[in-house]
């Protein structure tokens, strides 16, 4: 699938992914002209692939979010930490998140994937 | 005709609202924005168009929705809540947004709505909360 972000992300041993926030991120041009700042969905998205790195089975893909809380912005050379806990709802899976950058927490999230063949 | 340009701090590659159908200030808005080959995330692949990015035109649009021309201030997004992803949406689709706002507390407004191709629903947004913050918009 095609995504907004380039980062690199790297699982971690605890099960943890971590990107680091280029200034050479494309969006910056436009978020904002002079003032970059990591648009929040952008983190969603760093949030979506690094939950398919951790994922408890194959062949799921994003079918809505549940809750998102952004806490604080993201910034250009930031270090971006995700930590995840995965839970089975029937036919779907959710995906509880925490996305942490060196000033503390930036959101806190609540994903739900389906497998890419449910109706 | 609603300046788009003035109203949000976005610019390309960012900024994902092409046009204005039908605005009623203070109540609600249609928009739309095209999906092409030609934005930079297809650089490299093909499929589906980002879900996230689903998200930030139909955000943007509820910007266009509270914005005024030459505002010093931008909307900063708070909390999203029952975001559901209904089908895929490819190149050549037209993305119809349709925002409409709840309520305003305070500093904080809230916006619920739908995005819909070709009159099949894409999305739905059941809460997007925001709030506002000085950025001087970009030349």
């Amino acid at each position: 699938m095609t995504s907004p972000v380039r980062g690199e992300i790297e699982l971690r041993p605890d099960r943890s992914v971590r990107v680091h926030i280029s200034p050479d991120e494309p969006v910056f041009a436009g978020h904002y002209p002079g003032r970059p700042v990591f648009p929040g969905m952008c983190l969603v998205e760093y949030v979506r692939l690094g939950a398919l790195r951790t994922a408890p089975a194959p062949d799921l893909e994003l079918a809505g979010l549940e809750s998102v809380r952004f806490r604080s912005p993201v910034l250009p050379g930031d270090d971006l930490t995700i930590t995840m806990d995965w839970n089975r709802e029937g036919q779907s899976w959710c995906c509880t998140a925490r996305a942490s950058t060196g000033r503390g927490v930036a959101a806190n999230l609540r994903l739900r994937f389906r497998h890419v063949d449910a109706p | 005709m609603t300046a788009i340009c003035e109203v949000l701090a976005h610019r390309y590659p960012m900024l994902l609202v092409d046009a204005v159908k039908e605005i009623h200030p203070g109540r609600e808005i249609r928009t739309v924005k095209a999906i092409t080959r030609n934005e930079p995330w297809y650089r490299d692949g093909e499929g589906a168009y980002p879900p996230v990015l689903l998200v930030e035109s139909w955000a943007q649009s509820a910007g266009v929705l509270e914005g005024t021309p030459g505002d010093d201030r931008t909307m900063l997004l708070g909390a999203l809540t029952g975001v559901e992803f209904h089908r895929p949406v490819f190149p050549g689709d037209v993305l119809e947004n349709h925002v409409k706002l709840a309520t305003t507390v305070g500093p904080m407004a809230v916006f619920t709505g739908s995005s819909s191709v070709a009159g099949q629903r894409v999305l739905t947004v059941s809460r997007l909360a925001v709030s506002y913050q000085n950025v001087r918009k970009g030349e």
